[in-house]
């Protein structure tokens, strides 16, 4: 017994010994925000780099990063919050406020204290799809810019539409939604029951959720394949990753390109099902556009280009434009996006303003 | 202790009996519950809904038990051994990562077919051998250390697959979904057959009876002249070798591989190991059991959909299915502390 108490004292000793290095260590790495750059740090703030979405996202962000001449620093906050915030704060410390920032918060509370901390620091933001609907750019004038989001109701409608057409305006379908708790997830679906409101003749045989993901709309696809069989005429995707998982399971049974699909985000395998038929559609809000622009509007700001105090409602918290890549555009799309890189002109702030964003 | 001479006498007690009595000691007995729900399982939802029993929904059940079987083949292994693997997810991409970059793709111009699909199991071993060494030398728990390796595995194929997904597009491993023989998908009989090694492992190796006595008591058979240390890293690289023809399997269904693509598989194979019967405390189950629980899981979901239970409750569903079935299976009065 006393031995044991004798072997955890030990461990608790060690424990304070490393809570102590820790803390020094903090104190002895303070001092970098003596070293604030002159010229401002451009730094993208994303969820993660293991999705082929924010791959794209950085790769416009260094595409614009590049054509100024700056550094650019990319943060991942690898879907926890906290590390998301606490990186951006290091960063303005670091950088004494000297930089822009550009982000896509991990979750929709997440962007008020990542605006507090860029306007305490000085430092100018873009945030992009997250935000919570109290907190508006007007109230930290000038330093947060402009919120952009995209219109998943008309994003999740439009691909309806063009679904509902390439199966001849009637027949069943099934569909595929994102995480059930998900805003974009629930906006999308919200296009797609407009659409079926729209096409009486369109049934929807069932509504499913795959979480997003590939091998989960695999097995689902399977299973609705089973229980209505020749009644899926078509499917309905939220988003391309799980469209593709849907193609599969539509592949193992050879009805690929029978039964066509449609998806969102515009990634290359859908992109490339599109062009052999085996896709109806897919629309993209363009993530090299959303990862450049971000950083090039707040630059613009900081650099007094334009004044954010004096613009627009609808240049502060906007919808972007969507992308749809279908079968008349696609080898237009594949040759200028997929092929090369796509050229964007980073002056043109506003060109894909669709309007305010509804409260 | 009268208790547990009892319990000998009734262990022993079948050898002399018929082999009827003998099957119905079996199905009275707590280890046989699994089977009892997969069965009640099975019937409930044909009378729900016949359809469930058409050959092609049986063929589409077993193409998607394929990469949960033999994932869980390799887990099963570890949780036998009283440990846990938790590089699963890591692994898994690693593998796919491996087999789509070398194989025939739309991202570089290698075409090493079946070489790369060496390749990627491989390199799932290697890292499985490297979760058992980095605990047996460096004496970190199974837990962290196979986290450690999960993350080292994912980092790796974020940074080998640049973040995108990348198609595979070499024919004869996309047959391994595509192409059936005797009615069932080839990846169905890739699953089958890890299925009969583990079988083989477990009951006819040295190594698969010194990992059920380590899980049993690891004093005891560290005692007894077991190597735990070689059996504990033996244990890992055969997981790790599961875990790659999972990563094979999962590549060659989605026909694509991202670094995400084993998204969700750890808590999908954890479950199905417990829920088949296998302890969490180790010693306990088997490969058979596991099988069971594989089944269990996927019926359940697959039945979910065609009962068209909704998707808002389906997750309450299985999360009571998974507690009943631990409960059923386990012999909890013989447990003495719950943690």
């Amino acid at each position: 017994m006393n031995n044991r108490f004798s072997l955890r004292f030990g461990v608790m000793n060690r424990r304070s010994f490393l809570t102590t290095v820790a803390a020094g260590a903090t104190v002895a790495a303070l001092p970098t925000k003596l070293f604030a750059a002159d010229k401002p740090t451009l730094v993208t703030s994303i969820r993660s780099l293991s999705n082929p979405y924010h791959a794209v996202w950085k790769a416009g962000a260094e595409a614009f990063a590049s054509s100024i001449g700056l550094d650019h620093v990319t943060l991942v906050s690898e879907g926890n919050s906290e590390k998301g915030i606490a990186d951006i704060k290091a960063l303005l410390a670091k950088t004494g406020g000297n930089m822009v920032l550009n982000s896509d918060p991990n979750d929709t509370p997440d962007a008020r204290p990542i605006v507090e901390a860029c306007a305490k620091a000085g430092a100018y933001v873009v945030t992009q799809w997250n935000k919570p609907k109290d907190l508006h750019p007007q109230d930290f004038n000038p330093f947060y810019v402009s919120h952009i989001e995209f219109d998943g109701v008309a994003s999740g409608k439009q691909i309806a539409e063009i679904l509902f057409k390439s199966i001849g305006g009637s027949g069943g379908i099934i569909a595929l939604g994102g995480q059930i708790s998900n805003t974009a997830a629930i906006e999308r679906k919200k296009g797609l029951e407009e659409a079926l409101a729209a096409n009486p003749n369109i049934k929807l045989l069932d509504f499913q959720v795959a979480n997003w993901k590939s091998s989960e709309a695999y097995d689902l696809t399977g299973n609705l394949l089973t229980r209505f069989g020749d009644q899926v005429k078509g499917v309905w995707a939220a988003n391309d990753d799980m469209g593709t998982g849907a193609l599969e399971a539509l592949r193992a049974e050879g009805l690929a390109g029978k039964v066509p699909v449609v998806g969102v985000d515009g990634i290359k395998a859908a992109v490339d099902a599109v062009r052999n038929g085996e896709f109806a559609a897919t629309v993209t809000s363009d993530p090299f556009w959303q990862g450049g622009m971000g950083l090039s509007i707040a630059m613009q700001a900081l650099q007094k280009k334009f004044d954010p105090t004096t613009q627009p409602a609808d240049h502060r918290e906007f919808y972007g434009k969507a992308v749809l890549i279908a079968k008349d555009n696609v080898e237009e799309y594949y040759k200028n996006n997929i092929e090369s890189q796509p050229k964007v002109d980073w002056n043109d702030l506003w060109g894909r303003v669709t309007g305010p964003i509804r409260t | 202790m009268t208790a547990d001479i009892d319990n000998l006498k009734i262990a022993r007690s079948p050898e002399r009996t018929s082999t009827i009595l003998r099957a119905v000691r079996g199905l009275a007995n707590r280890r046989a519950a699994p089977l009892f729900v997969l069965l009640a399982l099975c019937v409930l939802i044909t009378l729900a809904n016949p359809s469930f029993i058409e050959p092609r929904n049986l063929v589409r059940i077993a193409n998607s038990a394929a990469v949960p079987l033999t994932l869980a083949m390799g887990l099963t292994f570890i949780i036998l051994l009283g440990s846990i693997d938790l590089s699963v997810e890591g692994s898994l991409s690693i593998a796919a990562m491996v087999v789509v970059l070398l194989a025939t793709n739309d991202a570089n111009t290698n075409h090493y077919g079946w070489l790369a699909v060496i390749a990627a199991i491989a390199a799932s071993t290697v890292m499985g051998f490297a979760s058992g060494l980095i605990q047996t030398l460096l004496r970190i728990p199974s837990f962290m250390a196979t986290l450690g390796v999960w993350f080292i595995g994912l980092g790796i194929s974020v940074y080998m697959l640049g973040g995108s997904a990348v198609r595979l597009m070499d024919p004869s491993i996309r047959d391994l979904a595509l192409a059936r023989f005797a009615g069932l998908p080839l990846g169905v009989w890739v699953a089958l057959a890890a299925f009969a090694l583990a079988c083989t492992v477990q009951f006819y190796t040295r190594l698969g009876r010194h990992i059920v006595a380590v899980g049993g008591g690891e004093d005891l058979a560290e005692l007894s002249g077991v190597n735990v240390r070689r059996v504990r890293i033996l244990a890992f690289g055969l997981a790790g070798f599961f875990f790659g023809i999972a990563g094979v399997l999962s590549a060659a269904q989605l026909g694509r591989s991202d670094a995400v693509i084993a998204d969700g598989r750890l808590f999908a194979a954890v479950t199905a190991v417990v829920v088949g019967g296998t302890a969490l405390t180790g010693g306990e189950g088997g490969v058979i059991n596991t099988l069971i629980g594989v089944l269990i899981v996927t019926i359940l979901g697959n039945g979910m959909i065609l009962l068209g239970v909704s998707p808002y409750v389906q997750q309450t569903v299985q999360g009571l299915m998974i507690i009943a079935a631990v409960a059923l299976s386990l012999d909890r009065l013989r447990l003495q502390i719950v943690k």
